[in-house]
């Protein structure tokens, strides 16, 4: 009962009612409040209102009257599952925004197999609400279509036929249209009609021909009384299983996608708009139109998943469904795309999203206060500074805007390391160059990564003979770049290799692993490759490490306030107070989810429980392990991250061969840290162990 | 004795680095939400680049195809980052297909769309519906194809309607490449400022090639 409120969860009765003194006199712990205690015996005690009445020796009008006072007073508070209530959040206003039947929402989940069953399930659902006797049902295909159908089993209904909407296709594939039919009517203990025709035939004359057909016209006869229709909508985004499904085997969907064609409903495309997009497929579909489809009287689509927005869009403003099955994630992205949403969101995103008239409202206009002269100098004025802090160490490269190399480089007869991205992430990446480490370094404006030219000049200035070996972390900017450089340094006659780290698992899933971006781990993966450079290995040797680092490197970070620019001096985003940002990169992005703030051990434990899930450890296998301070969060808190780190990992009687805690790869002033955990072998730890001395990273001899 | 192609081409980059440079901050919120809130600073950095570059080169002898090479270089070298292989790219095939036109009607406007279009599609290895800067560019230089073929009178207006039509279909897009690429869902609702800045630059084109 703190906070004069108490959930409304009525519990079993822990008491009778005699337990509590004697009718009429109020407990001395409820006050002199007879609301409190009617409340507590009603919703705690689980005493009905004539037993509260009894207790309390009152009338059961009264307690009544109290209970509902209760409620206005906000003594009471009923709370429903906040998923649960997101969902029929959405659902309500996906329903009125596009004028649809009904509308229902599943609670958001994983992509992936799991999605589409709840989806077909929520899909049966919605067939046992719509569907009476005598409804002729037309299906189409897909496997969230089959999924509904599995999931159906509805008894008691008569004269029920569930007609194909489409012709069919190989049977090898999940959820063809005869597959979706056929089980959907034995669910239903419905009548089948197929389409005994191929759904795409080789011509307009093929098709023409196989309709004037006698059976063929009865089916379709069948498939124009439908009353009902389901159907999945398939995206045209190059991971969707439209290009796996069989059905457009041999269509050219890039001159669909030309026209701007989005997704695809019972086989015919459409565009964001829902209009039709015409190709030459129109006249070789042997199926239902969209035009029929519309003239359906109920049209229930199921679909989900993020890839389907677009799709799902041009299929609801279309009109071709006026009934939609789809989860939460899905359909609070629909409502955002209309321009719609009007739910309560964890913490708004701070910035002006229209293209007239920027930085209304909530976009944060106190400046961060920084050292700055003028701003535009800011990556100059640092690298000066830097160059005469560590001349021991670097010196610039001949003729290059922003690249340094090691005053030992170049050294004949071994491979040269050079490492390179946007500042803003010091000591990274020119912290890091001296012996044993990286030879040079190229350095691009903030968060951006450098142009080919100086990455290139870095290359030759430290060639030794052996070729060079260039590692940088997975970005769009720096793969273009140090491509170019590549090519350019290629064409002088130099091998050059190139390793690109992804050791942020949070960036996308394992499978993906070549999609994700590099961060902290970055550091661990040019000690490897430094180490083998400084050994002398042949730079086949050393790309090989390299890339065995970084595939054995898994970092994950949080965020708790956003990093400032030097040039607008404001936060790029916000963080609710209450919220942290889990999964951010080292660019003072918005990360991967929005959190409630936890405790410091909560969120170490979530952070290697991802790692956990995917390095597949022994016991007694050794690791490395970097606590990286994102740029403003101090010694003090990292100290307290890695105390939980050890423990974890000793849990699991992993030792620790090395460790570093401190600002290795931060984001300007970005509060928050990210646990990198490499996972060493024989060679790893030999190598992560050679000596080496750089500004910022030392191993003794 | 100036080319007067060459002079509207320095009269359009000369306006798109204004633009750039006015629409900074706007530009960057709009990064803000989906990326790292530096779009507009790129582009103001990168473009003053490339004006200061052509303040170099001798106007008198210059032909169109030095002025997309110049700028391509200068665009490069201050930028970095995907911004600047991309457009360097879409100047570098400006130039070579621009190379020895004179005059710039709308033919060649239509050609120095196409250009940019192809050449930072190349580049990226993208395509529309991507939420990037080619959902502005590859409908404009498509629009601005027909527009030459059917209703030349109308060229401008019809290609700036595709490419804000471009630009605003990107609102309801999941973004795929780039940074944006990793906020994945979140990314929807949000228009995109690289989309955005490309609108800019073809309504600077439109100003300047506009008899």
């Amino acid at each position: 009962m703190t906070d004069g409120s108490i959930s409304a969860n009525r519990r079993r009765p822990l008491r009778t009612p005699a337990a509590e003194g004697g009718a009429g006199i109020i407990p001395l712990r409820f006050g002199d409040d007879p609301q409190v205690w009617a409340c507590w015996l009603y919703y705690e005690d689980r005493l009905t209102q004539g037993e509260v009445a009894d207790a309390m020796g009152i009338s059961r009008a009264t307690v009544n009257a109290y209970l509902a006072d209760a409620r206005e007073r906000g003594i009471v508070n009923i709370t429903l599952d906040p998923h649960r209530l997101a969902s029929l959040t959405i659902a309500q206003e996906l329903k009125r925004h596009f004028g649809l039947h009904d509308c229902l929402v599943v609670p958001s989940q994983e992509p992936g197999d799991s999605l589409i069953d709840s989806l077909g399930s929520a899909g049966s659902l919605v067939l046992r609400r719509l569907l009476r006797s005598g409804d002729t049902l037309a299906v189409t295909w897909g496997r969230t279509v089959l999924a509904v159908a599995s999931a159906t089993s509805i008894t008691g209904l008569q004269d029920v036929r569930v007609v194909q909407a489409t012709g069919g296709m190989t049977a090898s594939i999940v959820g063809s249209p005869e597959a979706c039919a056929a089980r959907l009517a034995a669910g239903l203990g419905a009548a089948c009609v197929p389409i005994t025709a191929p759904g795409i035939v080789s011509s307009a004359e093929m098709r023409d021909m196989l309709m004037a057909e006698p059976l063929l016209r009865s089916q379709f006869a069948a498939l124009g009384d439908a009353s009902r229709a389901l159907f999945g909508v398939a995206s045209l985004r190059p991971n969707s299983t439209i290009h796996s499904s069989g059905f457009f085997d041999a269509v050219p969907l890039q001159d669909y996608l030309a026209l701007n064609a989005v997704g695809v409903v019972a086989g015919r495309f459409i565009d964001v708009q829902g209009q039709p997009v015409r190709g030459p497929l129109d006249e070789r579909l042997v199926g239902l139109s969209l035009d029929s489809l519309r003239q359906i009287e109920r049209r229930i689509a199921v679909a989900g998943g993020i890839d389907k927005v677009p799709a799902i869009l041009g299929a609801l403003r279309g009109g071709y469904a006026d009934v939609l099955v789809t989860d939460a994630a899905t359909g609070k992205a629909l409502l955002d795309a209309d321009g719609a949403s009007a739910l309560p969101r964890p913490a708004p995103r701070s910035t002006a999203e229209s293209t007239e008239g920027a930085g209304q409202a909530e976009v944060q206009r106190r400046h961060v206060k920084k050292f700055l002269n003028d701003p535009d100098d800011i990556v100059d004025e640092m690298l000066d500074g830097a160059l005469r802090a560590h001349s021991d160490y670097l010196v610039p490269v001949q003729g290059a805007r922003r690249a340094f190399m090691a005053r030992t480089a170049p050294r004949p007869g071994r491979v040269g390391l050079v490492v390179g991205g946007g500042s803003g992430h010091e000591p990274c990446f020119l912290g890091y160059v001296g012996t044993g480490m990286a030879d040079a370094v190229a350095v691009g404006n903030i968060f951006s990564s450098p142009p080919p030219d100086p990455i290139a000049r870095a290359a030759r200035a430290v060639s030794g003979g052996q070729g060079v070996l260039f590692v940088y972390g997975n970005y769009a900017g720096d793969t273009m770049n140090f491509e170019m450089a590549s090519e350019l340094v290629q064409a002088d006659g130099i091998p050059v290799r190139s390793v690109v780290t992804t050791d942020d698992v949070a960036s996308s899933r394992a499978e993906d692993r070549d999609g994700r971006r590099g961060v902290a781990g970055n550091v661990l993966v040019f000690k490897v490759a430094g180490a083998a450079c400084d050994r002398g290995w042949p730079l086949d040797a050393c790309e090989r490490v390299a890339r065995r680092a970084n595939a054995r490197t898994f970092t994950m970070g949080v965020a708790l306030e956003p990093c400032s620019m030097p040039q607008t001096r404001r936060y790029s985003f916000s963080i609710g107070p209450g919220d942290m940002e889990v999964g951010v990169g080292i660019h003072g992005e918005p990360g991967v989810a929005r959190e409630p703030m936890q405790s410091a051990d909560a969120i170490v434990d979530m952070a290697m429980n991802r790692i956990f899930a995917e390095m597949q450890t022994a016991p007694g296998d050794r690791v490395a392990v970097l606590v990286n301070s994102f740029g403003s969060t101090p010694l003090m808190e990292l100290y307290v991250l890695y105390r939980r780190v050890e423990q974890r990992l000793r849990t699991k009687n992993l030792t620790i061969a090395a460790n570093w805690v401190g600002h290795y790869c931060t984001s300007l002033d970005m509060a928050g840290a990210s646990i990198t955990i490499m996972h060493l072998d024989d060679e790893l730890a030999d190598l992560l162990g050679h000596p080496c001395d750089t500004p910022f990273f030392k191993v003794g001899p | 004795m100036h080319d007067p192609a060459v002079r509207s081409l320095l009269d359009m980059f000369a306006r798109i680095a204004a633009t750039m440079e006015a629409e900074r901050d706007h530009l960057s919120d709009l990064d803000g939400a989906i990326g790292d809130a530096d779009h507009g600073m790129t582009m103001a950095l990168g473009f003053r680049a490339v004006v200061v570059a052509l303040g170099r080169l001798d106007a008198a002898s210059a032909k169109p195809a030095d002025v997309f090479r110049t700028a391509a270089g200068a665009f490069l070298d201050a930028v970095g980052a995907s911004t600047g292989p991309l457009y360097a790219n879409g100047f570098l095939r400006a130039a070579q297909r621009l190379d020895g036109c004179d005059g710039l009607d709308c033919a060649s406007a239509a050609t120095l769309l196409d250009a940019m279009a192809a050449g930072i599609a190349q580049r990226g290895k993208g395509s529309r519906g991507e939420k990037t800067m080619l959902d502005v560019w590859l409908p404009a230089a498509e629009a601005a194809q027909h527009a030459l073929a059917d209703r030349p009178d109308r060229f401008w207006t019809i290609v700036l309607d595709a490419a804000e039509r471009g630009a605003a279909a990107t609102r309801s897009m999941v973004a795929v490449r780039g940074r944006a690429a990793r906020v994945g869902e979140r990314s929807i609702g949000h228009i995109d400022p690289g989309a955005v800045s490309a609108l800019m630059i073809i309504r600077a084109m439109a100003e300047s090639f506009k008899p």
